[in-house]
């Protein structure tokens, strides 16, 4: 018994977490990182007991909208508490507060510290993110077997079918039926040729490896303008003499590519432009829709829609670009991302 | 052009209007193939468009509504385009452009009876196709011929 209370001593010491525990306004114990913390950065108990009880006695008052609901009484208090620090960086923490005796009123305060915090939050998103690149792999494979499936293997099949019945016309000596079945033969073999090409450079420009960034947009706008009727413009400017890397072009097309999609595909848009262009130290590009808009705010933190942004700029700050999106609702969305250049 | 082609202009265009006109569709179309060697297909024809955006598309054979029935040479009839399996814009675009519900697509042929296009006709308000409508597009591209 008298070992496994040096145990949980031990652990109350070691926790990185500070905990103080308190009767009334009086403090009774503390842990090693609540010392240190009391010790180095003049860290008054009295000012957090008093901030404290303010909070509390606040959510308790029958004003508080929340007075005796549930999750009131499940969640433990926690408030958001900023320690300054001397020449440096202020230290942001949580302030919990956990009842642990009524009746003689002694409870602990805990402050856990925001940053790590925040690190488990970035975590979950990181997994999230990973979740999401696999399940839109998963999706492009999907549209692609489909693709295959619904017209080049229908394509081919018509053709095999169109053959077979050549040899008909030629048993039966019709020069007129033969003549008219090598013709829808063509036909049918070049619509799948055309089909073929189209996947392929959905798949991978080809053009973004020979001719670079702006002809693989524009390729790109001209592509996605035959299959929707939208008015997409693309204006490259200066980036004929521009030496980018692999990876820039490539991520700077996915961007056109996504966010144009986006536009295509949420926002109703009825017009696209894309702009790119090369400043001095850096290349930029912009994409700007006259959609129906969001509100980013609420798209920032993930809830399934904004993962595909989330990805774009994951892939933006990897190559030490910067990424912005500006949108409101009702009056379109611009979607930039510069990158520095040599 | 040629005065053919020109009269075959004219009678494509007389043809959509007048099927706009006397039935009670929203839209009223005409797609198609180019008799180059790409064989791309147009939406070359329209009555009750909302936009000229229709001109822009060019339809992949054996996907969406027009290719499907250009690959397969049958007729096509969908009233629900919104859950179809195809719904979308890379596929569908001439419903999303013209916010069409519901739609009736039929083969148009060549005197060797080879399909060259498609008639489509739809509506935007949820009114219902019936195996009558194509039926009825039918009759007015058999009078065109």
């Amino acid at each position: 018994m008298l070992e496994s209370v040096s145990w949980v001593e031990k652990n109350f010491n070691e926790t990185p977490d500070a905990i103080f525990i308190f009767r009334d306004d009086q403090l009774l114990v503390s842990n090693h990182a609540a010392q240190t913390l009391q010790a180095d950065y003049e860290l008054s108990t009295a000012y957090i007991t008093k901030l404290m009880n303010s909070v509390v006695r606040q959510q308790h008052s029958d004003t508080n909208d929340c007075f005796n609901c549930v999750v009131l009484d499940m969640a433990k208090t926690a408030i958001p508490f900023t320690l300054p620090v001397k020449n440096g960086h202020p230290l942001s923490f949580f302030l919990v507060y956990s009842e642990l005796d009524t009746a003689q009123n002694v409870y602990s305060l805990t402050l856990k510290s925001n940053d790590l915090m925040q690190r488990v939050d970035q975590l979950a998103q990181q997994r999230k993110l990973v979740q999401y690149v696999n399940r839109a792999h998963e999706e492009e494979r999907k549209r692609l077997s489909q693709d295959l499936h619904d017209s080049i293997a229908q394509g081919v099949y018509s053709s095999i079918m169109g053959v077979r019945h050549l040899e008909t016309t030629v048993s039966q000596a019709d020069p007129e039926a033969f003549a008219r079945q090598t013709k829808l033969i063509e036909s049918q073999l070049y619509a799948t040729l055309q089909e073929i090409k189209g996947m392929a450079l959905d798949i991978r420009p080809s053009v973004l490896d020979s001719f670079g960034l702006s002809a693989a947009l524009k390729a790109l706008a001209k592509r996605l303008e035959e299959n929707t009727g939208i008015d997409i413009t693309v204006v490259a400017r200066d980036t004929a003499e521009l030496k980018l890397s692999e990876d820039v072009q490539t991520v700077l097309y996915r961007i056109a590519q996504e966010a144009m999609t986006n536009a295509i595909k949420h926002a109703e848009a009825n017009e696209i432009n894309l702009f790119l262009v090369a400043h001095e130290h850096e290349i930029s590009l912009e994409v700007i829709d006259d959609g129906s808009g969001f509100d980013v705010k609420q798209h920032v933190s993930f809830n399934g829609h904004s993962l595909g942004l989330l990805n774009m700029n994951e892939r933006v700050k990897s190559l030490h670009g910067t990424f912005q999106i500006k949108s409101e609702k009702g009056s379109g969305t611009t979607v930039t991302a510069t990158f520095p250049i040599a | 052009m040629g005065d053919e082609k020109l009269a075959k202009n004219i009678a494509y265009h007389d043809l959509v209007r007048m099927i706009y006109q006397q039935e009670d569709f929203d839209f009223v179309g005409v797609a198609l193939q180019d008799d180059t060697s790409w064989r791309k297909i147009h939406w070359r024809y329209a009555a009750g468009n909302t936009s000229q955006r229709f001109r822009k598309i060019i339809l992949r054979s054996g996907i969406g509504i027009a290719g499907l029935v250009i690959r397969t040479g049958e007729p096509f009839a969908e009233n629900d385009l919104a859950h179809h399996q195809y719904a979308g814009y890379m596929s569908q675009p001439i419903t999303m452009i013209e916010h069409l519900t519901s739609a009736v697509a039929i083969p148009i042929f060549d005197q060797n009876q080879l399909v060259i296009g498609v008639l489509l006709a739809g509506y935007r308000h949820q009114q219902t196709i019936t195996a009558h409508s194509g039926h009825v597009l039918q009759e007015y591209l058999q009078r065109f011929q």
